[in-house]
């Protein structure tokens, strides 16, 4: 081929691409639709109004198509619908953490933008062939320790710590609804992963200037006039804060299924001695109970993390789980928050009562019959009291009965600071009642399975969130063998080719 | 460089093992690659590098050609630094491979289950009781309201699988990755695409604790729908199952692995 002949199936094959970028962008209403009777009116309803029969087992709700509303967009404050590149954004990419998934996987491109097309002409919010021009970004300004501290800040002066919480983990002040009435709660920011716009710097700078409309929380563009609110510099220094604020230690590593305990001299005196500091952690995602009767379909919480500490006779756990409410019964702060009857908050361990010889274990659900499990249980309790802690035994859901606590020298203490519940719980390794507790041993896998309620959330009973089982391991020490038989193994491969380099020379002469 | 012919066999070996079987694993279930395990490899290897070595040095002079390199390294006054620095090698390789067996693995235990075990012959499903064999989807002969069953098995699904099973039938809904093992995948031809309904059936109606032993009925999280559901409801979920994926049922014996 020429160089000339080169250039110009160059030439064609970029045209060819800009037309196909082109049309994909046009999108076909008629054929979007169809698309849409077969994988969407499950939920966003048979005419886009939220009303399919989905969309009454999930908070959020699913977006009414009829009111041309939406939450993620990057067009300004003059434009009350969002740009053609924000819904197909949302449908390829879906949304973390609620029943919205993506579907890139399923459906082509052409096929998303058919639907854009499609949705758009449900309402009439939208201008025929028109797309509102994105908000302006100005020069992304980098993240720099000054930056942030700027953006924290702001952070505080623009009153995102109204309802984000000082630490940003969303423990918000007021009681917020979305426009429709369901209750929504502020975004924890330490989970970046959870945004539902997406993670990047720009969405997040999209996200604070328009707020997400169809919720309380609002825009802090600057108007025209640069009046009010956050200019677009101080708009960075936010976002620079916000992603500052991810923790890795609150996120599920793929495929971690054990908890390490750690052996140590004298176990943490509390939920909040720095000692714990030193432990490693292990996070798992929590589930609403949807297995059983009563179901419980809308939880809040959606994940627990935990570190373990033995000595030769004890042993400590301590569970971290992100509640956007202290849920005291009778305190007026949590009455006013909750969105039901408000319940304490609670958590629980559940370990088997005998740990299985076999890979046979009790059922995940509080076990069955011929396999109890053990609970330790603390609940936040009521205002003016202190808070509850039981050992139970359990063979089946509902059947229980209390264990001695004392015997079992098993105590727990427990606080709230800034979004977040820090629970302690201490047991003996080995308890009296052996047929009925569960036997902690060093060194050996023990099944472990948790759970929470959410007291503010309307939880209690069945109705909670829980993990499956994972691994309980309490690692002994570490023997000097580990360190003994490599260097031996050194010595002897050293010292043997020297020996025989030194007689082959000897011989050589 | 005689030497090159044995260091390249092995390193053939070697190649084919780490990527060869997984490939061919991968070709024949798509979607996976099944890498040949650690301890496996490791035994593989070792027969591998012995055998090369015997077969190389069998002759007198391939025994020169492999050997003798080594030899005149160890022996040669010449080449003081290259020795030190092999000594210094092979002895800390021997530690690093002593390490690694005398380190002590937190590596969760393994736990095997059958995916689709053999079913029982018959299934107790609150009062009545359902002969597996010939057990037949009554709704799957009215053909004039097919697509009137299809959908409302769809509203079933839609207010009660998906939540794990996923609004895409991948094994992916909102609270997938909080279970262990995962939601079936229905897309995927490993699942109902080789099942019959009649064995779909059983597993919907007696969910995990249904499973038999080896199926690990203790750890999955499936319901037991007979208990939430009516009959109908879970052979019209059946029928709104196999129309979203295109599968069809299975018509004879499913397979058991
Ligand atoms: C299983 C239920 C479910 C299905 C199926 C579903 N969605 Fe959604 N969708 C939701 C929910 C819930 C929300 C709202 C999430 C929120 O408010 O945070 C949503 C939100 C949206 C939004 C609004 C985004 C915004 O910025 O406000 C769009 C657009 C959308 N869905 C399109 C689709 C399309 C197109 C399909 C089909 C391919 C589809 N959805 C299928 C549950 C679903
Ligand atoms: C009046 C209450 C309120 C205020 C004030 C508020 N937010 Fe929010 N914010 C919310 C709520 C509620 C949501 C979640 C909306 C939803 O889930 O649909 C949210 C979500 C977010 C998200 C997640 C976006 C995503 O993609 O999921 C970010 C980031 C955020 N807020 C940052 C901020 C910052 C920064 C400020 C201050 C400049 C702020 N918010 C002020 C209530 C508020
Ligand atoms: C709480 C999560 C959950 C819900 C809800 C759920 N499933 Fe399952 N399901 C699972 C898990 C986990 C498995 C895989 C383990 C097993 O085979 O038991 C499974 C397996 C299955 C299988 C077996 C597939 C095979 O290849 O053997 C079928 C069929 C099935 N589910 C159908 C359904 C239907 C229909 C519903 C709704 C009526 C439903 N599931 C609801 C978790 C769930």
């Amino acid at each position: 081929m020429t160089r000339a002949a080169g250039r110009a199936l160059a030439a064609a094959l970029i045209v060819a691409l800009a037309a196909g970028q082109a049309m994909a962008a046009q999108g076909n209403a008629q054929n979007g639709k169809k698309v849409y009777e077969r994988k969407c009116w499950w939920c966003h309803g048979k005419s886009g109004e939220a009303d399919g029969p989905g969309a009454a087992f999930m908070i959020p709700p699913p977006r009414d198509f009829s009111l041309g509303v939406y939450k993620y967009k990057t067009s300004g404050a003059e434009s009350p619908v969002p740009r053609d590149e924000d819904l197909f954004s949302i449908i390829t990419n879906g949304m973390p953490g609620t029943s919205m998934p993506s579907w890139k996987e399923v459906l082509n491109e052409q096929e998303r933008w058919d639907l854009v097309s499609y949705i758009k002409a449900l309402t009439d919010m939208f201008e025929e062939g028109k797309n509102p021009p994105a908000i302006a970004i100005g020069e992304r300004i980098s993240s720099s320790p000054e930056s942030i501290e700027k953006g924290k800040k702001l952070f505080v002066e623009a009153k995102c710590v109204e309802c984000h919480g000082q630490a940003g983990r969303g423990d918000t002040m007021k009681k917020l609804k979305e426009d429709g009435g369901a209750r929504v709660w502020p975004r924890n920011l330490w989970k970046p992963w959870t945004f539902r716009g997406g993670v990047e710097a720009e969405n997040i700078f999209a996200r604070i200037s328009n707020g997400i409309p169809n919720t309380p929380m609002p825009a802090h563009a600057a108007d025209k006039t640069g009046c009010g609110k956050l200019s677009v510099e101080d708009r960075w220094h936010v976002v620079n804060y916000v992603m500052s604020l991810a923790d890795p230690d609150r996120q599920v590593k793929e495929g971690a299924t054990v908890v390490p305990g750690a052996q140590v001299d004298a176990l943490p005196k509390d939920e909040n001695d720095p000692a714990w500091d030193e432990i490693p952690s292990a996070a798992f995602r929590l589930v609403p109970q949807i297995i059983q009767k009563e179901r419980f379909f809308i939880p809040a919480n959606d994940l627990i993390v935990v570190k373990v500490a033995f000595t030769a006779d004890k042993v400590a756990f301590l569970l971290l789980v992100d509640d956007r409410t202290k849920s005291i019964v009778g305190d007026s702060t949590a009455e006013g928050l909750a969105w039901d009857e408000l319940k304490p908050d609670a958590v629980a361990i559940q370990t088997p009562a005998t740990v299985p010889e076999s890979s046979e274990k009790p059922y995940f659900g509080h076990g069955d019959g011929s396999h109890p499990v053990t609970m330790m249980y603390w609940a936040s309790g009521a205002a003016g009291q202190p808070d509850t802690s039981k050992l139970l035994t359990a063979s089946g859901a509902g059947a229980r009965t209390e264990g001695d606590a004392g015997a079992a020298g098993f105590a727990s203490h427990a606080s709230y600071h800034e979004g977040t519940w820090k629970i302690m719980m201490t047991r003996k390794l080995t308890t009296p009642n052996k047929d009925k507790e569960t036997q902690f041993e060093i060194g050996r896998f023990i099944p472990i399975a948790f759970a929470n309620w959410d007291g503010s959330n309307g939880e209690g009973g069945s109705k909670h969130t829980m993990t499956t089982w994972y691994w309980l391991l309490l690692k002994p020490a570490t023997g000097s063998e580990v360190a003994l038989y490599p260097a031996l193994v050194f010595a002897l491969l050293v010292g043997g080719q020297f020996a025989f380099s030194i007689i082959g020379r000897r011989k050589k002469r | 460089m005689k030497m090159l012919k044995p260091v390249l066999v092995v390193l053939t070996g070697y190649l084919l093992l780490k990527f060869g079987i997984p490939f061919i694993g991968s070709q024949l279930h798509p979607g996976t690659w099944p890498v040949v395990p650690t301890s496996v490899m490791k035994m593989y290897m070792f027969f591998l590098i012995v055998g090369t070595l015997m077969i190389y040095s069998f002759s007198e002079e391939g025994y020169a050609a492999v050997i003798q390199p080594a030899v005149n390294l160890y022996v040669d006054p010449a080449r003081g630094t290259a020795r030190m620095a092999v000594i210094l090698a092979v002895g800390a390789l021997g530690a690093y491979v002593t390490y690694q067996y005398v380190k002590p693995t937190f590596d969760a235990p393994v736990e095997l289950r059958s995916i689709h075990p053999a079913p029982p012959s018959s299934v107790k499903a609150c009062v009545k009781t359902y002969q597996l064999q010939g057990l037949k989807n009554p709704f799957r002969e009215d053909k004039a309201s097919f697509a009137k069953h299809v959908e409302e098995g769809g509203v079933v699904y839609f207010q009660n699988c998906y939540f794990c099973h996923g609004d895409r039938m991948l094994g992916k809904g909102p609270y997938y990755d909080g279970f262990n093992p995962l939601p079936a995948n229905f897309v995927d031809v490993g699942t109902i695409a080789q099942l019959t309904e009649s064995f779909v059936f059983w597993r919907i109606a007696t969910g995990g604790p249904g499973l038999p032993s080896e199926g690990t009925p203790w750890v999955s999280a499936m319901p037991v729908w007979h208990e939430l559901l009516t009959e109908e409801q879970v052979w019209k979920v059946i029928m709104f199952l196999y129309d979203y994926t295109g599968h069809s049922p299975r018509v004879t014996a499913p397979v058991h692995h």
